[in-house]
């Protein structure tokens, strides 16, 4: 079936199945291979997304349920060819590695900045806690979500 | 498979049944779908069929968790069930009425093991691996019931609201039988649409997990008191939600050789919850 959302802000229109995922949808036929795909269970958070500001597994949301609404990816989050400040500290840091997982670090760390501007270590953990990484061990993550926070 | 959209619970109840599913946020179903656990012809997507939002006591079943967590109306067992259930992900997308009905994490049956809850013959946990498993119930299947939020419901003394009746959270679940392998007393087109939670004087929700957070309950227990009296509701301890009215129930509980540390930690969270209260 058809369906029509905004992504990044621009209006997209796909024909999908029924059952295929959000995930897909933005990959494989939107052309954006930035949200990744590793458990397909809600497990990792590497294909976190905005829909319509809240942070989800697209991985676990038909692409038919976001059908008319507002989807933000990684992609969507640099403005003017400038990187969002959360992708600068993650570069700056050095809180990726192989990086499978940052693009959905980013979108989480980003999303909890937008609505606390001043987390706590605690409230980073909380709002990272969605997310796994097998590489970093989690303290460059730490410290770009903090360096992001002061900037 | 074909994807509806009914316009409110009666069309949405008309088009159920007969190989028709019911999607809420879809974080259970849509996994389940695609391992090809369950089978749908026709998914019935809720989101104009069902309430959503919480006013005073009442609870619409399409309340999000993470609306739930936040709201300060909704006692705090609920609210602290809610918040430490999954994670951020999945409590933006994840309902009420989805998370009470959410199928079992035994990784026997989310492999597919013909196993006795499958309709088999036998529960290969029970011989197997089992340390997330029951120590109440497990006489068929020794499956945990994962929902943290269902044992704070159950404590709260919650009352749901289906499209044809009114039962309570307790009324709701019951274990397997060989006739009906499932562990809710809905039938296959009911619409769960309405909680009504009553305002307890102290609630509280304590949940050991492996992981400090995003992690099913080993054990969830809530407390409510209402006046002098204490209700618990256990989560991760049977395959429904499990409710005692003391630490001494545990003396009766059957655990596996794989689970008898969960009998220690309800004991711990249960006097911990009470002194809590
Ligand atoms: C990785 C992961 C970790 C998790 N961790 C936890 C945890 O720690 N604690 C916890 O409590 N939960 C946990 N969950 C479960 C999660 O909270 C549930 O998946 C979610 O609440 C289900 O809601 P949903 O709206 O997405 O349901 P859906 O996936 O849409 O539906 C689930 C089931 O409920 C049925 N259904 C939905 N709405 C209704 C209704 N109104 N009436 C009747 N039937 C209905 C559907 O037909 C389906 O069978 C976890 C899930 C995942 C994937
Ligand atoms: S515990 Fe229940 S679901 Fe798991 S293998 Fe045994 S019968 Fe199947
Ligand atoms: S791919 Fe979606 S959570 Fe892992
Ligand atoms: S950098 Fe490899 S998984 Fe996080």
């Amino acid at each position: 079936m058809n369906v029509r959302l905004t992504v990044n802000g621009e209006p997209h229109e796909a024909e999908v199945w029924e059952g295929e995922s959000l995930l897909f949808a933005l990959r494989e036929r939107l052309g954006l291979p930035g949200s990744k795909n590793a458990c397909e269970q809600g497990e990792c958070g590497s294909c976190s997304v905005l829909l319509d500001d809240r942070l989800v597994c697209s991985c676990l949301v038909l692409a038919v349920q976001a059908d008319g609404h507002d989807v933000v990816t990684v992609e969507g989050l640099a403005e003017d060819g400038r990187l969002h400040r959360v992708q600068e500290a993650f570069a700056a840091t050095g809180a990726v590695q192989c990086g499978f997982c940052t693009p959905g670090f980013v979108v989480a760390a980003a999303d909890l900045l937008e609505h606390n501007a001043d987390p706590s270590d605690d409230e980073i953990r909380e709002a990272l806690s969605g997310n796994l990484c097998r590489c970093t061990g989690y303290a460059k993550i730490f410290d770009a979500v903090r360096l992001a926070a002061s900037q | 498979m074909e994807l509806r959209r009914p316009p409110d619970a009666q069309h949405a109840v008309a088009a159920l049944g007969n190989g028709s599913l019911a999607l809420a946020g879809g974080t259970d179903l849509v996994p389940l779908l695609r391992d090809g656990i369950v089978r749908a012809d026709t998914l019935v997507h809720l989101a104009d069929a069902v309430p959503r939002g919480i006013d005073g006591t009442r609870i619409g079943a399409g309340t999000t968790l993470a609306e739930l967590e936040v709201d300060p109306q909704v006692p705090a067992a609920l609210r602290e069930a809610c918040a430490q259930a999954a994670s951020p992900q999945l409590r933006s997308m994840g309902t009420i009425g989805g998370n009470l009905r959410q199928a079992t994490r035994c990784w026997y049956w989310r492999l597919r093991f013909p196993c006795w809850l499958h309709g088999g013959e036998v529960c290969h946990a029970k011989a197997g691996q089992h340390r997330e498993h029951a120590i109440f119930g497990n006489e068929r299947c020794a499956s945990a019931h994962p929902s943290d939020p269902a044992a704070a419901l159950l404590a709260l003394g919650a009352r749901v609201r289906t499209d044809r009746r009114e039962l309570s959270v307790a009324e709701l679940y019951r274990l397997p039988t060989d006739e009906s392998r499932d562990v809710v007393v809905l039938a296959p087109d009911e619409l769960v649409l309405e909680l009504d939670v009553p305002l307890p004087d102290a609630s509280v929700y304590l949940k050991a997990m492996d992981r400090k957070k995003w992690a099913f309950p080993l054990v969830g227990v809530a407390a409510a008191r209402f006046g002098d009296r204490v209700a618990f509701g256990l989560a991760g301890v049977a395959p429904i939600p499990w409710a005692v009215d003391s630490a001494d129930d545990l003396d009766r509980a059957t655990p596996l050789p794989g689970t008898a540390y969960k009998v220690q930690i309800a004991r711990a969270l249960i006097a911990r919850a009470f002194s809590a209260l």
